[in-house]
């Protein structure tokens, strides 16, 4: 076995740190570099899934938008906004995280460091999207009257635990993803599908007045964190309201097994990245 | 630190796979229930050595014969399979130049990207960032994005960030081959400088004229295994000989190869 001098290692964590957030950095300034709209193709993005997901269900098939309460908001665009962003991390992160690994081969097999800050880089750069994202809605909700900036700590508590459910899958996938690059392409038909297992496009209360959806299709579909998450978000956003305890302990479960997991896998696996990539 | 030696090695085994016909999808492996045809091929067997503090020293060796692979576990990006590897304090690998910098960014942002990777503290690459520029000379492009910059000035950058990292062991790895002779020359006056500071240097070179003047002792490794080590001019010396010795043997068409009594014991035939 490879001994580690125990004085190495606080000073890999302090390494690690610093580099995480150099990766980070990395990523955000390069993500919409020679791009002209730059950072505003954040905004572009989910604005434009807005607009295409508002005319279909609303002009199309003429679906009643639901009601917030107590924010008393009647918008299909705030209620499908408040589901897709928090989405739409959880979709470009994975993503970034499982090619994170493949991606900086050339890295891997030239210098040491801690491996597991790649895909967390990938991860924390889509969250500064995230966060800007949700920043903004928070203002457009100002000027619909609705004074979302009380729940910003709630909210703060649900973007940390969720960045940790999402960073143990990207682990997870990132480095199985070194010796199965079905993995990427696999992740795309997963994401599909779990896409229309959350509350995005439709709310919850949908699913559960469905007669045809009974008890255990209803346990299974409640299995699925991102219900969890996305009924926290829309709480927060939407409804204008906390996420009840029982939301905030799934959220929280989730996020643990999911770290857990994720870096058993990883520390399993990191050892031979040099060798198979 | 405390201990005498910089770098112990000690009994490390090495072996990689060599795959005929990789299986690197779901899809193969389950049909063919492995993941892969492959032979193991031990790039390193059972390799002792220790290096002091504060010395230079060379591995040297034809190719193939495992140095790059010993190298590369003690800068911990493999993991040996048998025995250990202990580095007495701050490593820091010129195993490539520049490995890591993003093409899109300048200089200036890769400067601290790469001291990042290379575990150097933004407080600490503040400090020196004015002496890795001018080390690299090229201070009037710092603020380029580095896909413009030629190979030699990426190559240059690359260097200066790493050699101002001032790790305690510095392990470098054929390196020097790039780069103006003027710009080699500083190089070899900056290794001078690190090992009077107190570092200590490994070098993979196949330029026995750079391990005889930059090494005090070195270690001469064969098909994987330790041929020889002790002071630089006797292993160079042994090498060179062999080297000789074996272009003798080999080149005025030699007999059949008699099984029961080999003409040279020690050149060992590749193992296949």
């Amino acid at each position: 076995m490879n001994k580690v001098a125990s004085n190495t290692r606080a000073k890999d964590f302090a390494a690690a740190r610093s580099l995480l957030i150099n990766l980070t950095l990395r990523e955000n300034r390069s993500k919409y570099k020679r791009s002209t709209l730059g950072w505003a193709w954040s905004m572009v993005n989910p604005l434009a899934t807005m607009l295409i997901f508002t005319f279909v269900f609303l002009y199309v098939f003429g679906v009643d938008p639901p009601l917030g309460s107590p924010s008393g908001l009647k918008n299909f665009g705030f209620f499908l906004i408040s589901g897709l962003l928090p989405w739409n991390f959880l979709s470009a992160g994975l993503t970034a995280a499982t090619g994170s690994v493949v991606a900086n081969a050339g890295l891997i097999k030239k210098v040491y460091f801690t491996r597991a800050v790649l895909p967390a880089a990938s991860v924390l750069s889509w969250n500064t999207n995230l966060l800007i994202e949700l920043g903004v809605l928070s203002v457009a909700l100002i000027f619909v009257g609705q004074f979302v900036f009380v729940y910003l700590p709630a909210a703060l508590v649900v973007i940390v635990l969720q960045m940790f459910f999402v960073l143990g899958i990207g682990l997870c996938l990132g480095a199985l993803n070194v010796y199965f690059r079905d993995i990427e392409h696999f992740l795309q038909i997963l994401l599909l599908l779990w896409f229309y297992a959350t509350p995005i496009i439709y709310p919850t209360s949908l699913v559960f007045s469905n007669p045809r959806i009974t008890g255990p299709l209803k346990t299974v579909y409640l299995l699925n964190p991102m219900v969890h998450f996305s009924e926290a978000y829309r709480d927060i956003f939407y409804n204008l309201r906390s996420p009840s305890p029982s939301t905030f302990f799934y959220m929280a479960v989730s996020a643990l097994i999911s770290m857990t997991f994720g870096l058993w896998v990883f520390r399993k696996l990191e050892a031979k990245f040099a060798e198979e990539l | 630190m405390s201990d005498q030696n910089a770098v112990i090695v000690e009994n490390v085994s090495k072996k990689f796979r060599i795959y005929h016909e990789r299986n690197q999808s779901i899809k193969q492996m389950v049909l063919r229930r492995s993941r892969g045809v492959y032979e193991e091929f031990w790039a390193l067997k059972d390799v002792s050595l220790t290096i002091p503090v504060a010395s230079s020293y060379g591995l040297i060796g034809e190719n193939g014969s495992g140095k790059s692979t010993l190298l590369k576990c003690m800068a911990k990006i493999l993991v040996p399979d048998e025995g250990s590897v202990v580095v007495n304090g701050s490593i820091s690998a010129l195993l490539e130049l520049g490995a890591g910098f993003h093409p899109e960014l300048s200089g200036r942002e890769n400067v601290f990207l790469n001291g990042a990777i290379l575990g150097i503290s933004s407080k600490e690459l503040n400090r020196k960032f004015d002496e890795i520029v001018a080390f690299s000379g090229i201070e009037r492009f710092i603020d380029t994005p580095v896909k413009n910059y030629s190979s030699g000035m990426y190559v240059r950058l690359g260097f200066s960030i790493a050699i101002n990292v001032s790790p305690d062991v510095l392990l470098v790895d054929e390196v020097l081959a790039v780069g103006d002779a003027e710009f080699q020359m500083r190089c070899a006056d900056k290794f001078t400088e690190l090992k009077g500071s107190g570092c200590t240097i490994v070098v993979v070179s196949h330029s026995m004229e750079m391990v005889q003047s930059l090494c005090d002792s070195a270690a001469w490794l064969e098909h994987g295994s330790l041929k020889m080590s002790g002071p630089a001019d006797q292993v160079i010396r042994g090498y060179l000989d062999h080297v000789a010795h074996n272009r003798e043997a080999t080149a005025p068409a030699p007999a059949a190869p008699d099984p029961v009594a080999p003409i040279v014991p020690d050149t060992a035939v590749p193992a296949p």
